[in-house]
């Protein structure tokens, strides 16, 4: 067993010791953030205008902005988030089905776990780009070859955690269940799966975040149709103040995923963690 | 024996997935799938001989110090950042914010910046890495069990001494997950760091190969990444299995009740 | 409650979407040009392009209907480079696509049976006004291809058509091409690589050559032209089966291609106009850059040159034949 299995999860299974972070919000802590982001776009008005760097080749945050602006008026960039978040979404449901099913039926089986150890080690690390050729050579230049790479990174993600997750099943629990003449589905509905949900939110979550890169670098090196595409464009036609615009939404967006993440994180796992007070270290 | 059913274990799946592979290019040539003979013989060709370390070895090199510059800052980060409450909610969104960016859109504000250099790549390798450390290490120190900080507090441990007996302990679970996170994006980002702006390096060769259709090559490259990523993850599961060891007893005998 | 805030919300963004304004992000207008309107007797026909200047015929001719003449309707999709759209050609996903005559001459080499079957792009064969060359910082002690010799260049793409070539223009001139240290930045950052002295001289290509000029750099080798006067860039390719088991559409294709070729060199202003529509040069950069020539037939000598350079400096194993790939 290792350090995921508490590190992402498990923990909350320890009732009473207050491990699963809770999060109070203290007054002024969005005013922080807030601040915290002024401060970083002070920063990048700041660079190129005092000339520490050239202004043609990184134009103030100001000048960005307004690109943006510009831009979330387009209907064309809609088009383009659109797209991107087609292929995210497509690519990342895939990953945790394919993710869910496999990490159940390998993970409830100590051999199957050490059989495919190895398996799992060598291909995780394989970079997606490196996929980039077998993608275009079997969907073009169209939306299922970023889903391939989407998946196929997304999917790792969510397969260690699940893993993980049903390994980390409470034993007695577990043999109680049995003693009762719970059949093997039923055990997974009633035991394994709200065990290994913590595990599975989290490995959402992070999968979420690997897509939405994915997607865009795939949009980028291949062409595929999203905003990946528009900032290859952009750069390529020397459109830098727009092509920064569009760095700044895939952020924003990214935030947003986040935000989102969290926020269905907690609502599913809202049985599941106690109130807990944040601990000042 | 034991040594024998470990090495079957690690071995069995890959030898049936090769077999798989083999049987299904016996027939038809494509190009873009080459058959495992042709792979192996490229294989040999290919990496053992001067390529080891002219390209190999430093791409390994520049891995190594990204990712382990990556932890130091993202421990010490996360360590300050989730100790001081204030400093946090600063920070978090516009950490959020930069996570989201794609290191290949970074590379040139960093070529810009830094130029086209080794500490260019090693930077573009830190950009990636640093977020799951950081943010574990955050969410690690955040959790810090109640009772244990107040008897700390009571016993008047603080400062440094707290930090390393109780903290970072405490948080060492959490800390080892993003680590090991870390450790597999490393790989990838240094493919995507010597994609852009290189002459010389792992990453850089498979991606030549790429270019230049030389495809056989190309996946021994590929496979070469998988076995970087296998040892990898084996010497980090080794390195873990004994800062936890403390963890692991806790947990099997909390298991065994 | 949650439903209604839901459909209200769903209301909004639709009309919200509506009063969006056209054009593409971070373009200065000009609006893409929808397809023609599909007839019942058109063969579909996929192209891919890369969305630069030179493959401003395609859209052009689409636009003016030359292809629809010869009954084809395009299906135009674009990549960013040759390691997608080979990949593409050779899987039936494009049934034509546009590449640099050397990266078709690598793949051939390689065993993928290419063949091509218009031109694409050519040089403009004028030294002082062409669209590409290997330039220099202002205040570069370089003054000529031989005086790269040792020093680092940057191209786009390496063992492509921009080492081999300023390969070829620095042995033409007297110097030793092997001490050369290419490295790859791809062209938008390259004024800034040559500006900051991370590289000692850059090989760009329009539209951002002329943003380094406009830094205070020069053009120390114009060395498309140092290989051939007549030197054929790029071109559209297809796969010989292709050729062989649809010889009509190959041939309409070809023929509406070298009709919006020669429409294409006829009329510049168009051309840069519709540059606007796929790509994001701006106004400014579009009316000052140097646009690419086009021509129908390819110059086989300029060819049999380029080939044996590729072969010479290793980045093919031997020389090609222009039989087997040039139409």
């Amino acid at each position: 067993m290792s350090a995921d299995a508490l590190a992402t999860g498990g923990r909350a299974t320890r009732a009473g010791r207050g491990r699963r972070t809770g999060k109070r919000a203290f007054p002024g802590q969005r005013l922080l953030g807030l601040a915290g982001i002024l401060g970083f776009l002070a920063t990048w008005e700041l660079i190129p205008r005092l000339g520490l760097v050239d202004a043609k080749y990184l134009p103030p945050a100001s000048e960005v902005v307004m690109a943006l602006v510009r831009d979330l008026g387009l209907t064309a960039f809609w088009v383009s988030v659109g797209e991107t978040m087609k292929a995210w979404f497509l690519g990342l449901v895939l990953a945790i089905v394919l993710a869910v099913v496999l990490g159940f039926v390998i993970g409830s089986s100590t051999f199957l776990r050490r059989a495919t150890n190895s398996t799992v080690e060598f291909l995780r690390p394989i970079p997606s780009v490196a996929l980039i050729p077998l993608a275009v050579l079997l969907f073009g230049v169209k939306l299922e070859s970023s889903l391939m790479l989407i998946t196929y990174a997304a999917f790792w993600q969510v397969l260690i955690q699940v893993l993980y997750g049903v390994a980390d099943v409470d034993m007695v629990a577990n043999n109680t269940a049995k003693t009762y003449g719970l059949g093997p589905l039923a055990r997974i509905r009633y035991v394994v799966f709200p065990t290994a949900l913590p595990y599975l939110m989290t490995g959402v979550r992070l999968a979420a975040t690997v897509a939405l890169v994915l997607a865009i670098t795939a949009e980028l090196v291949i062409g595929s149709p999203g905003l990946g595409r528009e900032i290859a464009l952009a750069q390529s036609g020397g459109a830098i103040s727009g092509m920064y615009a569009l760095v700044l939404a895939t952020g924003l967006i990214g935030v947003v995923i986040n935000a989102l993440m969290r926020l269905i994180e907690k609502k599913t796992l809202s049985w599941h963690s106690s109130v807990r007070s944040e601990v000042i270290v | 024996m034991k040594a024998l059913k470990t090495l079957g274990y690690v071995l069995a799946l890959p030898v049936l997935l090769v077999l798989l592979w083999w049987a299904s290019t016996l027939g038809a040539v494509n190009f873009f799938v080459p058959t495992p003979a042709a792979l192996v013989q490229k294989f040999a060709q290919t990496w053992f001989g001067p390529r080891f370390f002219s390209d190999v070895l430093p791409s390994i090199g520049r891995l190594l110090v990204g990712v382990v510059a990556a932890i130091a800052i993202g421990v010490v980060g996360g360590v300050v950042i989730g100790s001081v409450r204030w400093l946090r909610a600063l920070l978090e969104p516009t950490l959020e914010f930069f996570r989201a960016i794609p290191p290949p859109v970074l590379v040139p504000v960093l070529m810009l910046l830094m130029g086209i250099t080794d500490a260019m790549k090693i930077a573009v390798i830190i950009s990636g890495c640093v977020w799951p450390v950081l943010l574990n290490t955050i969410e690690g120190v955040r959790a810090v069990d109640g009772v244990l900080s107040d008897s700390a507090h009571t016993y008047g441990i603080s400062g440094w001494a707290r930090v390393r007996y109780l903290v970072l302990p405490s948080a060492s679970p959490q800390i080892l997950a993003g680590v090991r996170q870390s450790l597999s994006l490393g790989l990838i980002l240094m493919v995507i760091s010597e994609m852009f702006a290189s002459s010389s390096g792992l990453g850089f060769t498979i991606v030549q190969f790429q270019r230049s259709f030389a495809i056989p090559e190309m996946w021994s490259g590929i496979v070469v990444l998988g076995l970087l990523g296998v040892t990898m993850s084996f010497i980090f599961q080794w390195a873990e299995r004994n800062i936890l060891r403390w963890y692991h007893g806790q947990k099997e005998v909390e298991n065994a009740a | 409650m949650l439903r209604r805030t839901f459909s209200l919300l769903a209301a909004a963004s639709v009309l919200a979407l509506t009063a969006c304004g056209s054009g593409s992000p971070s373009s200065t207008g000009g609006t893409a040009q929808g397809g023609a309107a599909g007839g019942g007797d058109l063969t579909k026909v996929s192209v891919g392009v890369i969305p630069i200047v030179d493959c401003a015929p395609v859209y052009l001719g689409n636009k003016m209907g030359f292809f629809k003449d010869e009954g084809l309707q395009l299906d135009i999709q674009t990549a960013t480079g040759g390691a997608a759209i080979v990949p593409g050609v050779v899987s039936g996903s494009f049934d034509f696509a546009f590449s640099n005559l050397i990266s078709v001459m690598v793949a051939r080499d390689k065993g993928l049976d290419l063949k091509f079957v218009a031109n694409g792009a050519s040089t403009t064969g004028e030294k002082g006004k062409d669209v590409g060359g290997v330039v220099v910082p202002a205040g570069s002690p370089i003054k000529s291809a031989k005086d790269l010799a040792g020093k680092t260049v940057s191209v786009n793409n390496l063992s492509n058509i921009g080492d081999t070539s300023i390969k070829s223009a620095i042995e033409k001139d007297g110097g030793d091409p092997s001490s050369v240290k290419f490295v790859e930045v791809a062209f938008p950052d390259a004024p800034a690589a040559i500006a900051n002295k991370q590289v000692d001289a850059a090989w760009i290509l329009e539209p951002f050559m002329s943003k380094a000029l406009a830094d205070g750099g020069s053009v120390v080798s114009w060395n498309f032209v140092d290989v051939s006067p007549k030197l054929d860039i790029a071109g559209y390719f297809t796969k010989a089966d292709t050729i062989k088991n649809k010889p009509e559409l190959t041939q309409k294709f070809t023929r509406a291609m070298n009709k919006s070729l020669e429409y294409a060199q006829a009329h510049p202003q168009e051309v840069r106009d519709i540059v606007g529509t796929y790509t994001k040069i701006d106004e400014a950069a579009r009316s000052k850059m140097t646009l690419t020539h086009w021509t129908v037939n390819f110059d086989k000598d300029a060819f049999k040159t380029l080939g044996d350079a590729a072969a010479k400096y290793g980045t093919l194993s031997k020389a090609p034949n222009a039989g087997d790939l040039l139409p």
